[in-house]
């Protein structure tokens, strides 16, 4: 009789594909993947343990580096949060400039998720075209905000600072410039037949199990789930968002979803200069006391924050509800289960675009 | 100093190949060292290749402020590293724990009380170029003469 062997490959904590530390234990039966256990607690730091009892003005920059690669989303929700707790409006001017700092981070962010994918699978031409497209949209975040990556641009009741006539003609070239090289790469990774052979069909997750796993963001869309938290911000709304989806299910659809909300952010900046209000980008406003809950969508989906001030703007109680948390436990419950080798294992755990960082906090 | 340690000493300096580990970061320091591996920046033309395994590693970047899972594993990554070896702070986390080094935080910094540490670099997050400037220094000060100050 044919005996299978089963084995436990341990994958990380420090691997070449992972760009953080993450322990995958993987069953295999032959090379077949019949389970996964994702071990994490490398990167918990007490974030929200530290937050609690300070004023928001240490929060700020606090709930920033709750994630490195998605900073401004972290800054957008928590200020919003705070704003829908004192009741201060913002200048439409600088809702405007939010969209347009939160649009060019959520580039940069696809963008690394979709190098992290092509590096995964040793596409790597791909991959460094993306890593340097990636530069160019880091300059644009630097020329807006002033910092590549924690910027702290946004404050309540506005924005920190405004952007001037000449930059954002600037703006509007080097996004012709993106998109042109952008569509470029996105069709060398829709037709190229190699890369479809990596991922085609790869890491399937279907609709209803998006559904039980309460996937979000890229990877629900990528599932046929057309939830977007944007669809819920006024600016966006404004703007006549759309969320894309796609009803493929695989790996190909998840990194094709990013790419296409690449080039949906950069139609929304396109607008949001266009129709640029006049006027001043600070309102002014006093942080009061209160709680609520507030959610934004950040690259790697719904973020949300509960907060609870006193009178002083101080935090008293403070929970992050992040979005890698639930793809990952997407990723390891259903898409890396039955997958043929283990090299189909690392780039379908990165294919879901996990950050660990703001998973553990 | 014979031919043979001479060739060694420039082999080592032109081929440097870096591990990263992050013992608790915000994820900023990461991307800015993934980002050095841009062909803008093209770490590769001064023979530095990113691979990311300890065991074939002579730089190690260390990015963060020491959280509790790392206590033990942080220093039995650092014996696997074969000699002749370097280990550079990237970031304020590993230098002083930067915003995390606060009352009630589970963080353990300076990285410095476990691992002996070559060069730090400040920045929250340094620049891509600041990091390779780094790695650069350290080729320098450890690779380039390592034959005469080990003979």
């Amino acid at each position: 009789m044919k005996r299978t062997v089963d084995v436990n490959i341990p994958l990380g904590p420090i691997h070449p594909c992972f760009k953080e530390p993450v322990r995958l234990k993987c069953e295999a039966k032959g090379e077949r993947i019949v389970g996964v256990e994702v071990e994490l607690g490398y990167m918990k730091k007490g974030i929200e343990r530290i937050m609690k009892g300070r004023p928001w003005q240490e929060v700020m920059f606090l709930a920033e580096r709750v994630c490195g690669i998605c900073s401004v989303i972290h800054n957008m929700v928590f200020i919003e949060a705070m704003e829908q707790i004192s009741g201060i409006s913002v200048p439409p001017r600088a809702a405007y400039l939010r969209v347009i700092a939160n649009e060019l981070d959520r580039m940069q962010s696809h963008l690394l998720a979709n190098f992290s994918y092509c590096y995964t699978i040793e596409h790597e031409t791909l991959g460094m075209y993306l890593l340097d497209l990636r530069e160019q949209v880091m300059d644009e975040l630097e020329h807006l905000t002033g910092a590549r990556v924690t910027c702290a641009y946004i404050i309540p009741g506005g924005v920190r600072c405004d952007i001037p006539r000449p930059d954002a003609e600037l703006l509007q070239t080097s996004l012709d410039r993106i998109e042109r090289d952008l569509r470029r790469y996105s069709g060398m990774f829709a037709d190229g037949p190699m890369i479809a052979l990596r991922s085609r069909g790869v890491g399937i997750l279907t609709q209803e199990a998006a559904q039980q796993a309460h996937a979000v963001g890229p990877t629900a869309r990528a599932s046929g789930i057309a939830a977007d938290c944007r669809l819920n911000h006024p600016t966006y709304r404004q703007l006549g968002f759309v969320p894309v989806s796609r009803k493929d299910h695989d790996n190909y659809a998840r990194v094709m979803v990013r790419f296409d909300e690449v080039v949906q952010s950069i139609g929304l900046i396109r607008k949001c200069l266009q129709d640029l209000p006049k006027g001043v980008i600070r309102g002014g406003g006093v942080c009061k006391a209160g709680e609520t809950r507030y959610s934004g969508e950040a690259p790697r989906g719904e973020l949300t924050y509960f907060i609870k001030s006193d009178e002083y703007g101080r935090i008293v109680d403070i929970q992050i509800q992040t979005p890698s948390i639930m793809n990952i436990e997407a990723c390891c419950h259903e898409m890396i289960l039955g997958a043929d080798s283990i090299a189909d294992v690392t780039s379908t755990f990165v294919s879901a675009d996990p950050c660990v960082a703001c998973t553990e906090r | 100093m014979t031919i043979l340690q001479r060739i060694k000493n420039k082999v080592r300096a032109r081929s440097i190949h870096v591990a990263y580990v992050d013992v608790g970061s915000c994820n900023g320091c990461d991307i800015e060292v993934l980002a050095c591996l841009a062909p803008r920046y093209d770490i590769e033309q001064y023979g530095i290749f990113v691979h990311n395994n300890p065991r074939e590693a002579d730089v190690l970047l260390v990015i963060g402020a020491y959280t509790p899972g790392w206590e033990e594993k942080l220093a039995m990554v650092w014996e696997k590293i074969p000699d002749p070896k370097a280990a550079v702070a990237i970031g304020n986390c590993p230098i002083s724990g930067c915003l995390f080094n606060r009352r009630e935080s589970f963080v353990d910094p300076p990285v410095k009380k476990h691992i002996p540490i070559a060069a730090e670099v400040p920045g929250c997050p340094p620049r891509p170029t600041e990091i390779l400037q780094a790695i650069l220094s350290v080729r320098d000060s450890v690779f380039a003469n390592w034959e005469e100050e080990h003979p």
